[in-house]
């Protein structure tokens, strides 16, 4: 096990969250089954303050995991240095079988809890409550993935093994690689490009027609598109070379840092416009999600798109 | 007197109110209340300290929550508001008078009945024209910029009741309103109520002041015995 200080950090943080968190589900358990908004009985008046507990502690428990997740992000880059072989944190993850696991379901983890968060403000923006029950059913089934989360994180972090070598990202992320990895990146370019685009070009067309439903469904879609083709095309031209496909090298001070905007604009868009496909189930207005979705949406486009143009324009030839 | 009967604008139903100090200290406040309070009327609240009065005055006003029962003014459910739309309902219905006035003591006459204003964000001209209403009203005009510290305990009871009504509240709810005041301060209070009854305010004032007691203007006496109307 890695005992570094952002380790120990990351750890003493998921010990808070699973001692907070369970006390959030016990009460959001209680809630789910006991609430009626119309009693006038001491049960309910003791839940409706019990829910104003539980919702601050779900609320700090979120406004905690978004920066920890860069926070964690930064620990595998810094931590790479201490594995032989890895030269980011790529080889953190391929470090252990859990990596990958981790990061997805931190991924998610942090989508889920943005929904509970976008069900809350709905809540409370109403005198009578009217999602205080579905919010916290929502959460009860939230909690397990966060604690899944947690016991992901511990078994990476006990599980890595210094004195053992690991992969670099160019070994994992090239077109000989034998994993899923290698299939995606032989994918051919052109068809990529024509997914990419033509996803965005989609997402415009449901966004002009007020088709929300579809509209947040293609943003799914434009999310698995959009890492595809970010690691296949977008990203060798940030690096300036050919063969290198890291999702992660870009995060790093070399370039600039320029991964965390690439992945905020990315993941911002899709949050919201997977959001508007919520509150349009939910009959709320979803104007002003589908706006911030359109708009981060394509600052993620242009940004990622700068870097080809950019580099046929100074060197006159493609990758 | 007809005029507002059957024409509620408080209701407490089934009120308890327990206060849990902790598991060997629990007071129970207020035991199976049930009150009706018409539109425009003047309700004493009658009884000794601790009998329940303030509590009472803190649920109509959404300072606070019963333990079981419902709190219905003005149509709302009170005891049913989440805190953010209780200081929204606050705001617009209540205007409350505290004993110890409750006042800010650094800051001048002016600023502390502006108080309540702040979170309407009214424009300056509004803001003024109320301000100068209840400073005429209440024969402050004079002290609008002094600093509420230096004044004395009948002119900050003044300042206490312009700060109340400047959002010009339906109810006034006052807690032991003339507690720190001789009685000529007193009946001067008691005049400024008969004006706002006159004005069709629901009045509730909690004390056990006698002057109140034979009050023309009073509609009704309720009298409160540990947490009962008796």
């Amino acid at each position: 096990m890695i005992l570094s200080p952002e380790v120990l950090t990351i750890e003493i943080i998921d010990s808070i969250f699973l001692g907070l968190g369970t006390i959030a589900f016990i009460l959001a358990l209680k809630i789910s089954l006991k609430w009626d908004i119309n009693s006038t009985t001491q049960t309910q008046y003791k839940l409706e303050k019990q829910s104003f507990l539980t919702a601050t502690i779900i609320k700090y428990i979120f406004a905690i995991k978004i920066p920890l997740f860069i926070f964690f992000i930064f620990t595998l880059d810094k931590i790479s240095n201490l594995l032989t072989g890895a030269m980011c944190a790529t080889g953190v993850i391929d470090a252990t079988s859990y990596g990958i696991y981790l990061l997805i379901l931190k991924l998610l983890n942090l989508y889920l809890f943005g929904f509970w968060l976008t069900l809350h403000y709905l809540d409370i923006k109403s005198p009578t409550l009217p999602y205080t029950k579905i919010k916290f059913e929502f959460f009860t089934i939230i909690y397990w993935f966060l604690v899944a989360e947690i016991v992901l994180e511990i078994m990476m972090f006990i599980n890595i093994d210094i004195d053992k070598m690991v992969s670099c990202c160019g070994t994992l992320f090239s077109t000989s690689a034998t994993s899923s990895i290698g299939d995606i990146l032989r994918i051919k370019t052109s068809i990529l490009l024509t997914l990419f685009y033509g996803t965005y070009i989609l997402l415009i067309l449901f966004y002009r027609l007020r088709i929300k439903y579809i509209f947040a469904i293609a943003n799914i879609i434009f999310i698995i598109v959009s890492l595809i083709s970010l690691i296949s095309f977008f990203g060798t031209y940030i690096y300036e070379l050919p063969t290198h496909h890291c999702p992660f090298c870009f995060l790093q001070k070399d370039y600039y840092y320029i991964g965390y905007l690439i992945y905020i604009f990315l993941f911002v868009g899709t949050f919201y416009g997977i959001r508007s496909g919520v509150l349009e189930k939910l009959k709320e207005n979803s104007t002003k999600s589908y706006y911030i979705s359109m708009l981060f949406d394509t600052l993620y486009l242009a940004l990622v798109s700068a870097y080809p143009i950019f580099y046929y324009l100074k060197n006159g030839v493609w990758l | 007197m007809e005029f507002w009967l059957n024409n509620p604008i408080i209701t407490l139903k089934d009120i308890t109110k327990i206060y849990e100090i902790n598991k060997n200290n629990i007071v129970t406040a207020l035991k199976d209340i049930n009150l009706t309070i018409q539109k425009g009327e003047f309700v004493i609240l009658k009884g000794v300290s601790g009998s329940g009065k303030s509590t009472i005055l803190s649920l109509i006003a959404g300072l606070s929550k019963p333990t079981t029962g419902e709190v219905i003014v003005d149509n709302q459910r009170v005891s049913k508001l989440p805190d953010n739309f209780a200081s929204d309902y606050r705001q617009s219905t209540i205007g409350f008078i505290f004993q110890k006035y409750n006042l800010i003591p650094n800051l001048s006459v002016e600023d502390n009945i502006l108080l309540p204003l702040v979170p309407t964000n009214p424009n300056e001209e509004d803001a003024k024209n109320k301000l100068n209403s209840v400073l005429k009203h209440f024969d402050i005009l004079d002290k609008q910029h002094t600093v509420v510290k230096n004044l004395s305990g009948g002119e900050q009871q003044r300042v206490a009741i312009a700060r109340a009504l400047i959002n010009n509240p339906k109810i006034i709810i006052a807690d032991e309103p003339t507690a720190n005041l001789d009685e000529k301060l007193s009946i001067d209070f008691i005049n400024i109520i008969k004006t706002l009854k006159k004005e069709n305010k629901t009045i509730i004032v909690a004390t056990h002041d006698p002057l109140f007691y034979n009050l023309d203007a009073v509609d009704r006496i309720i009298e409160i015995k540990s947490g009962k109307i008796i």
